[in-house]
């Protein structure tokens, strides 16, 4: 019985570090930069589609694409927000019309980029084995990928998390997100950082997309349900809390895991119910303020 | 007076003139070309299946007829080009619907091809039916389809109608004793899933789990493990190529071995399924088809075709199936001698036509019978049709040899 619960619990982290990844990444867009960023699936597409060209093409190990994306994705996420969204920031009467023209943005960079991955990679899906052998502890097996996918998760988001603790930058993002017109008083460079919280964004759903891409199969149209569990990611956890929406993720994850265990069709209405329960019980979310 | 008079005379002149001259542009209409329309998926979740399976094969065909100069149509006294003018439904059933009736009612085209998927074909049939379009089915087809007895629509693909007894049969000869079944929880999966069982109870094979799973799903590692732990002989699962793929992937990280495994829709796709996983790990799967170029001369001239075309091998379940369909579509065009879909309609329920795959012909409720297979199980990079019978083109590997470790 310990077994199997650690079975069904391990399953569900391994899902749900990937969850937790990307939502701590729209969060940052969201919650600090204010862009509610319906492409965000889009980033994390970008970002499996560039490991999978690298590892066919080059046979670049798909963890040292991690290197590779990162910096190129979170490159394209800072420049966007640096042409694009502080335009629409600027040129907005209020806070409210900001982040309804940027949410539009948002929608045509979905389109755009989506095509744009159409035309380049074609259609059908992709993928590729890499380290696909089970690995054997506490009398379970498990998949190498999968469980290499959670270390660099969880690591991804502890090394992110010291940095907004311990570093002055950091502590920047966070006054930002607390109050951005009070931050700015203070004396920082509010543009710098939000454009920074905005490539730091595109740069988690980056570092997702190549986790996934380890252990899904790929195709341009996949971004947009990842969208949809990042942003329910972030309100269970709190809009605009970082360890929120990283518990958040791994909580969706385990909670996938659990009903697919007892009934498998119900696995994904599961994930809505939660949200609705939780909407209703606490309605800023687990560490919302 | 007179001035009100003048102006409506002439205006009436006018419009008769112009009724004049438009029935006799309908008298005699100057045809150039044939315009068949399709609303199919190029975007969203099926865009992969559609650009592994089956939608390539429609513009090979449309390629193929205008080399040879387009279909001669015997009331126009010419051959006419076709053109294929297709519209993105976004994997949307209710956007398919939309734009088929838009190609039916706004476009006029001559002719339509269907969509993609089990549930769209179910939907556009009706359409095109309740219109009097001629409608062959491509990839897709199910039970519920043929209790609705639609006229003008005609069904080319095998489906569960003949593959779970073919499945049975196989299991039974080999010596399968009980099974487990996935399916998708929508029209493909559901009905697969209900259609395996009872032809598995009839030859003794004790079915020890059903479950379905939604679309979307993102690990399906706690059904393999439940199969594995009721230690059944045969894993089955009715799936679309995202679970297929999740559901043979994990199964190799995590080492679960079935003696035989099946999947409806993926392994057929030679590109998809076994390139990606390579030759030596599908060794062995069995899954929906079923042909290759071993099934018919003309079998092996299409794969030579497609191949000089885009580069890849067509898919072993459809592929040869509507390549032939369409044949018999031109052959009927051609005898009926008119664009009419009546008078073609009638042509294709009662004609058989010599096509890719042999003699091509539709029952009396217009489903085609003269399949090159049902089951099909990769063997050493073929995708060998396993079925009892004179069809087969190779015997069935069984046990499946277990996942090769990997050697890293």
């Amino acid at each position: 019985m310990i077994v199997r619960v650690l079975d069904i619990g391990i399953a569900g982290l391994l899902l749900g570090g990937i969850y937790a990844l990307i939502a701590v990444g729209l969060t940052l867009q969201y919650g600090v930069a204010r862009v509610l960023n319906i492409a965000h699936g889009e980033f994390i597409m970008i970002g499996a589609f560039i490991t999978w060209s690298l590892y066919i093409i080059f046979g670049i190990n798909p963890l040292l694409s991690l290197a590779i994306c990162g910096p190129a994705i979170f490159t394209i996420g800072f420049l966007l927000y640096r042409t694009l969204f502080r335009r629409l920031r600027i040129s907005s009467a209020s806070p409210a019309a900001f982040e309804g023209s940027s949410m539009l943005a948002c929608f045509g960079l979905l389109f755009i980029i989506q095509n744009l991955a159409i035309l380049i990679w074609g259609a059908d899906i992709k993928g590729y084995s890499y380290l696909a052998f089970p690995i054997r502890f506490w009398g379970q097996t498990f998949a190498a990928n999968r469980l290499i996918t959670l270390g660099f998760a969880l690591a991804i988001g502890l090394i992110f998390y010291f940095f907004l603790t311990w570093s002055r930058l950091g502590k920047a993002i966070r006054a930002a997100a607390q109050d951005a017109a009070a931050a700015e008083l203070m004396g920082i460079n509010i543009d710098q950082v939000l454009a920074l919280c905005f490539g730091f964004g595109a740069l988690m759903a980056g570092l997702g997309g190549t986790l996934l891409s380890m252990s899904y199969k790929i195709q341009p149209t996949m971004g947009l349900e990842y969208t949809v569990i990042a942003l329910i990611v972030i309100v269970l956890g709190g809009l605009g809390s970082i360890p929120g929406s990283f518990i958040g993720g791994l909580l969706l994850g385990l909670v996938g895991s659990i009903v697919t265990y007892i009934q498998p069709g119900l696995s994904l209405v599961a994930y809505y119910l939660l949200f609705m329960l939780l909407l209703l019980a606490k309605p800023t979310g687990i560490l919302g303020k | 007076m007179k001035s009100k008079v003048l102006p409506g005379i002439l205006a009436f002149a006018v419009a008769a003139l112009f009724m004049v001259s438009s029935a006799e542009a309908k008298r005699r209409p100057a045809k150039d070309k044939i315009v068949i329309g399709q609303a199919i998926a190029l975007s969203g979740p099926l865009a992969g299946g559609v650009a592994i399976a089956g939608g390539p094969i429609y513009e090979l065909w449309v390629e193929e007829v205008n080399k040879n100069g387009g279909i001669y149509v015997k009331e126009y006294g010419k051959k006419l080009p076709v053109v294929l003018k297709r519209y993105d439904d976004k994997s949307d059933i209710g956007t398919m619907t939309n734009l088929l009736e838009k190609l039916i009612l706004n476009d006029k085209v001559d002719f339509v091809f269907p969509p993609w998927g089990t549930a769209w074909l179910y939907a556009a049939a009706q359409i095109a039916n309740k219109y009097h379009y001629i409608l062959i089915g491509g990839p897709g087809g199910a039970l519920k389809l043929k209790e609705l007895k639609l006229p003008y629509f005609f069904q080319v693909l095998n489906f569960s109608e003949t593959q779970a007894p073919g499945l049975a049969g196989i299991f039974k000869e080999v010596g399968v004793k009980s099974v487990a079944v996935i399916y998708r929880g929508d029209l493909h999966g559901v009905e697969y899933g209900d259609a395996m069982v009872p032809y598995f109870k009839k030859k003794g094979i004790e079915v020890k789990m059903k479950k379905s799973y939604p679309p979307g799903i993102k690990d399906l590692s706690p059904l393999l493990k439940e199969a594995k732990s009721l230690g059944v002989d045969a894993f089955c699962a009715a799936s679309y190529p995202d679970g297929g793929m999740l559901l043979t992937g994990q199964s190799i990280e995590l080492g679960i071995n079935f003696n035989a495994f099946f999947i409806t829709v993926t392994p057929f796709s030679p590109n998809l399924y076994r390139d990606t996983f390579g030759v030596d790990v599908v060794e062995g799967v069995m899954g929906g088809g079923a042909w290759n170029a071993k099934s018919s001369p003309g079998a092996k001239e299409l794969v030579d075709k497609y191949v000089s075309r885009f580069g890849v091998e067509p898919d072993y379940w459809g592929a040869l199936y509507y390549w032939s369909s369409l044949q018999h579509f031109q052959q009927a065009i051609e005898k009926a001698g008119t664009l009419d879909q009546k008078k073609i309609r009638d042509v294709m329920a009662t004609s058989t036509f010599q096509t890719a795959l042999g003699p091509f012909w539709y029952d009396k409720n217009r489903y085609f019978v003269n399949h090159p297979g049902e089951i099909g199980q990769w063997q050493k990079g073929v995708f060998e049709v396993i079925d009892p019978g004179e069809k087969r083109t190779a015997p069935p590997l069984y046990p499946k040899p277990p996942w090769p470790k990997k050697k890293k």
